[in-house]
């Protein structure tokens, strides 16, 4: 009875310390991984603020608009702060995985692998994003100047359809790019889109006539009547 | 350096084609033209009869580079000069015919820096000691501008030539309470700063101007007459007004985007003070300037002002730019703007001061690059609408000369707050 006792007491002893002996350099493993993340995430960090700040990348994003549509939304932060910071958490989140995956653990088997195909589609994405969102900034604030020096009184509507429609597309174009609903996606995209288009056309086409009448009559007896308008240098 | 000597060759090479016997001149004159049949004729015999006036003795040699005329004004030009002097008929390249680029002084076509290039080529290469150009589309131009343009120059009493014409108070509005004020208080010189129509060089000074790295910029692209005499204006080089008298267009401009001749302007202009600050910071006293020909004063208008539409202008900027002009503008001048939306026509004024201190706020927001340059050039547009429907109101009821009054009192406002500029400047 002794002995059975002794060889079960050192049988789990000895499993149990075979299987410590076994997680304990995995578990090190992942500490490891994880201040590497951090210290490597920094440096990241670090390298990314400086570069973008030595070709002023704030001053760009500010020009372009971002930032003022940032700060609409209650971001803050420079633009090379923000970057800087995804910077850090993406080489973080990377080294966390491959922690992770070095446990070695049945529930996150091939999570790193699943991961590392998906970067691709969503760093494409990220860019997508921010290139739209840059474009639909730039292009609303050239047709809300031109329509003002145009003296069109809708120049902020007109402003308005230019971003939000530029915005509209690229978040189509993100959510097919991430594969997210992409034919529901793909088809409330061409819906919306024909819809404002023929809307607009039929809102020309029936109620704008007598505008269009006007404002080519306008136009030509203007032609006539500013021969002598002043120039202006 | 390679293509730029290759660019001033390729005029020359085209001239020596023409007139292989030709060797060197006295004096270049340049013909920029463009669909000018209907003038270029009595303007070839105005220029024919000044030389003879001038400079009787002297071989020059006529270059015309037509920019695509479909009236054969270049058979024109030729036929005009039957011989009396050597004539270079120049094409420009198709490479630059686009098409887009806004006409800043009435007649001249799109890509007349090229010309002006080739004309500057041609006295290098000819070792003229002047150089005057010519638009063809001028109605109004006598035997005297040569006389004008050319002695200044010939008895080295000025190396450039700009013209000053008598016309309409409020015409050139733009360069009177903006262009001229600013570059007065800028570079203390007192020049009008009256584009197109005609203007004259020494030899030395279009050696000095091909060897500029200026042909290229997109900013100064169009607005040739004012990047000329910013230059000579900047590089210290002595400097003649001519008043020319009136200039009647052949085809007046009328309706031309406002917007788009702001932003020409006024970005080659602050383009010129990003080159130049060393330059500008340390000038100061306004310097009269050598005048030649008729004396300049302002003339009654030609046809009824229209103040509302300025207005309406100004109004909707205010409504509508806010935001972008709150990223340009600082707090103190948007806070001295933005009561002027409350204020009604009749009694609507657009102070002196605040209007040099928003010019100067676009000039240090274009230099810090706080928004896209041409955006920002553009959305200048509707205030300066305000400024000029402010002048207007002022001094509908005065004599034209009350206009000149205005003009002055504005360069002294300019000057007086120039120490605004420069210490943000500094600093940015």
């Amino acid at each position: 009875m002794k002995e059975m006792w002794e060889d079960a007491m050192l049988e789990a002893f000895h499993e149990t310390s075979r299987r410590l002996g076994l997680f304990l350099p995995k578990l090190l493993a992942l500490i490891t991984f994880l201040v590497l993340g951090v210290v490597v995430g920094w440096l990241v960090k670090m390298l990314l603020m400086r570069v973008l700040s030595a070709v002023r990348f704030d001053a760009f994003c500010e020009r372009m608009g971002l930032m003022p549509a940032l700060a609409r939304a209650g971001v803050v932060q420079p633009a090379s702060s923000l970057i800087g910071r995804l910077g850090f958490w993406t080489v973080f989140l990377v080294f966390t995985l491959m922690g992770i995956d070095a446990l070695s653990l049945p529930a996150t088997a091939n999570l790193m692998g699943v991961l590392l195909e998906f970067l691709p589609n969503l760093l494409a994405s990220a860019f997508l994003l921010l290139c739209g969102i840059l474009l639909g900034n730039f292009l609303g604030e050239a047709a809300l100047i031109a329509a003002v020096n145009a003296q069109i009184q809708e120049a902020r509507l007109i402003a308005h359809f230019v971003r939000w429609g530029l915005y509209l597309f690229t978040g189509a174009m993100v959510l097919t790019q991430l594969g997210i609903a992409k034919e529901i996606v793909v088809a409330a995209f061409c819906i919306m889109f024909g819809g404002i288009v023929l809307a607009l056309a039929i809102a020309v086409g029936l109620g704008g006539r007598n505008i269009a009448r006007d404002k080519l009559e306008r136009r030509l007896h203007r032609r006539r009547t500013e021969e002598d308008e002043l120039t202006h240098i | 350096m390679m293509a730029s000597q290759e660019r001033v060759d390729a005029p020359w090479q085209q001239i020596r084609a023409q007139l292989p016997q030709f060797e060197r001149a006295d004096i270049v004159v340049g013909f920029p033209s463009f669909n000018n049949a209907e003038t270029v004729k009595p303007v070839i015999e105005a220029v024919l009869a000044g030389l003879r006036q001038v400079c009787p003795d002297a071989s020059v040699l006529l270059v015309n580079q037509d920019a695509g005329s479909q009236d054969g004004t270049p058979e024109l030009v030729k036929g005009a000069v039957e011989g009396r002097m050597s004539v270079a008929l120049l094409h420009r390249a198709a490479r630059t015919a686009t098409g887009m680029e806004s006409r800043l002084s009435g007649a001249w076509p799109s890509g007349r820096e090229e010309a002006f290039h080739s004309f500057l080529s041609a006295t290098k290469e000819s070792g003229a000691t002047a150089c005057a150009v010519i638009d063809p589309a001028v109605r109004s131009v006598t035997p005297d501008w040569m006389t004008w343009l050319l002695s200044p120059i010939m008895e080295s009493r000025a190396e450039y030539v700009a013209p000053v014409f008598l016309r309409p108070r409020y015409e050139g509005s733009l360069t009177n309470m903006l262009v001229y004020p600013l570059n007065r208080a800028l570079y203390g010189s007192a020049m009008r700063y009256h584009a197109g129509g005609g203007c004259g060089m020494s030899g030395r000074l279009a050696d000095f101007y091909l060897a500029q790295r200026f042909w290229d910029e997109r900013a100064v692209r169009s607005t040739m007459d004012i990047c000329l005499t910013t230059v000579a204006i900047a590089e210290d080089r002595s400097l003649c007004e001519a008043g020319l008298g009136e200039k009647l267009i052949q085809s007046p401009a009328g309706g031309d985007d406002v917007s788009s001749v702001v932003a020409q302007t006024v970005g080659a202009v602050f383009y010129f003070m990003e080159r130049y600050q060393d330059v500008w910071e340390h000038r100061a006293q306004a310097q009269p300037v050598l005048h030649t020909g008729l004396s300049y004063r302002p003339q009654p208008d030609r046809g009824p002002i229209n103040i509302d539409r300025m207005m309406r202008g100004f109004r909707q900027g205010l409504r509508d730019l806010l935001p972008i002009w709150e990223i340009i503008l600082s707090p103190e001048t948007l806070s001295g703007i933005l009561p002027l939306a409350l204020i009604e026509k009749d009694e609507f004024r657009f102070p002196p001061q605040l209007w040099a201190q928003t010019v100067y706020d676009f000039a240090l927001a274009y230099h810090e690059k706080v928004l896209h340059r041409e955006h920002l050039l553009k959305s200048l547009t509707p205030l300066y609408l305000g400024q000029m429907a402010s002048l207007v109101l002022r001094t509908q009821e005065q004599k034209p000369e009350d206009v000149e009054v205005c003009i002055e009192e504005l360069c002294d406002t300019f000057a007086r707050m120039k120490p605004y500029l420069v210490e943000r400047w500094r600093f940015s």
